[in-house]
């Protein structure tokens, strides 16, 4: 377990939820359907992992400096609304659990101008060892800020669409 | 209409990891993977007559309501993919479906992706029921595909676990 990170981090945001991403639907994330297509709506969403995983610490540096990863395991997506070219997206980051080598976290995409829901996402992302690409215990000063970034979040109330399985719902 | 196709499950998507697939980390990212799996989805679409072509004949479209990721392991640039499609459940409007991919020479599971998808009228951009063409064949796919047994990947819940 790293005890310490070679490069300054920056400035703690126990905000909650973290709302500080932001982004712009691209011309290569529309598809023939004239709207954000479903993949680039998870590119979208991991990159406001990467803006919670820079608040834990863990930004480029972390990789370039072959400290370590973070590496997807699992996600669950609902599209609510359509977004069109050049749409303005904000995102919401809520962290639901954490264990030693693994965040649970529920992002919210929002229309940054009409203000609707357009997508959330529910993610579970893994520390990495980057020697051995296997599972690792997060560095010490990133469980020390997820240790002050849960002490906000954990009194936030659990989001409606967490905790989906998917499936017909007969009438 | 291409010939429907009743193995089961759907096996005709190969694919191949594209240098853009790639990030940082050196493997294909999160997000193409969904890219890889939504033409796998193209692939299923076209065997009931509402692919790319039912779109741009403004027929109709297919929009996805939900999906669900297991990212089980790395695939690096240039590798080839194997991609089948399971049925498991349909109703007048809406599909749901289970991608799995696999590494197309070693053979391993790199990812699974379950989905809901609806059919979509032209016009409004809303929910509309399934044209009789492609219901014909979403049934007997469905019919094919009812012999497999559930996929361990589906219907799965995100969590931590608790030791």
């Amino acid at each position: 377990m790293l005890q310490s990170l070679p490069y300054e981090l920056p400035e703690l945001i126990t905000r909650a939820p973290l709302d500080t991403h932001r982004s712009t639907v691209i011309p290569e994330w529309v598809d023939w359907n004239g709207h954000m297509n479903v993949a680039f709506y998870v590119a979208a969403f991991d990159q406001a992992s990467g803006a919670f995983m820079r608040n834990m610490g863990l930004g480029r540096r972390y990789v370039d400096g072959k400290l370590g990863m973070t590496f997807v395991l699992e996600t669950h997506v609902t599209y609510d609304r359509e977004v069109r070219e050049g749409a303005p997206l904000r995102f919401t980051t809520q962290l639901l659990a954490r264990d030693a080598k693994k965040v649970h976290l529920f992002h919210e995409m929002y229309h940054a101008e009409q203000d609707y829901l357009a997508a959330t996402n529910e993610t579970i992302v893994m520390n990495i060892d980057y020697e051995t690409r296997r599972s690792g215990p997060w560095p010490v000063p990133v469980t020390e800020r997820l240790d002050a970034i849960w002490e906000t979040h954990k009194l936030l109330p659990k989001p409606a669409k967490a905790g989906r399985v998917m499936g017909l719902s007969r009438r | 209409m291409i010939d429907l196709d009743l193995r089961a499950p759907l096996d005709r998507h190969p694919a191949t990891v594209l240098p853009d697939w790639i990030d940082w980390n050196g493997h294909m990212n999160v997000g193409y993977y969904v890219v890889a799996f939504d033409k796998a989805t193209d692939t299923l679409c076209q065997q009931f007559g509402c692919g790319w072509e039912y779109t741009r004949d403004k027929i109709g479209m297919t929009f996805v309501l939900e999906a669900h990721v297991t990212y089980d392991r790395e695939v690096k640039e240039g590798d080839g993919l194997r991609i089948t499609t399971q049925i498991l459940d349909h109703d007048a409007k809406r599909l749901h479906f289970i991608h799995m991919m696999y590494h197309a020479t070693e053979g391993y599971l790199a990812a699974t992706n379950e989905l809901m998808l609806m059919n979509i009228d032209y016009q409004t951009r809303r929910s509309a029921p399934w044209p009789d063409f492609a219901m014909e064949r979403i049934g007997k796919l469905a019919a094919a595909h009812a012999t497999l047994p559930r996929p361990a990947q589906a219907g799965r819940l995100i969590g931590i676990k608790k030791k």
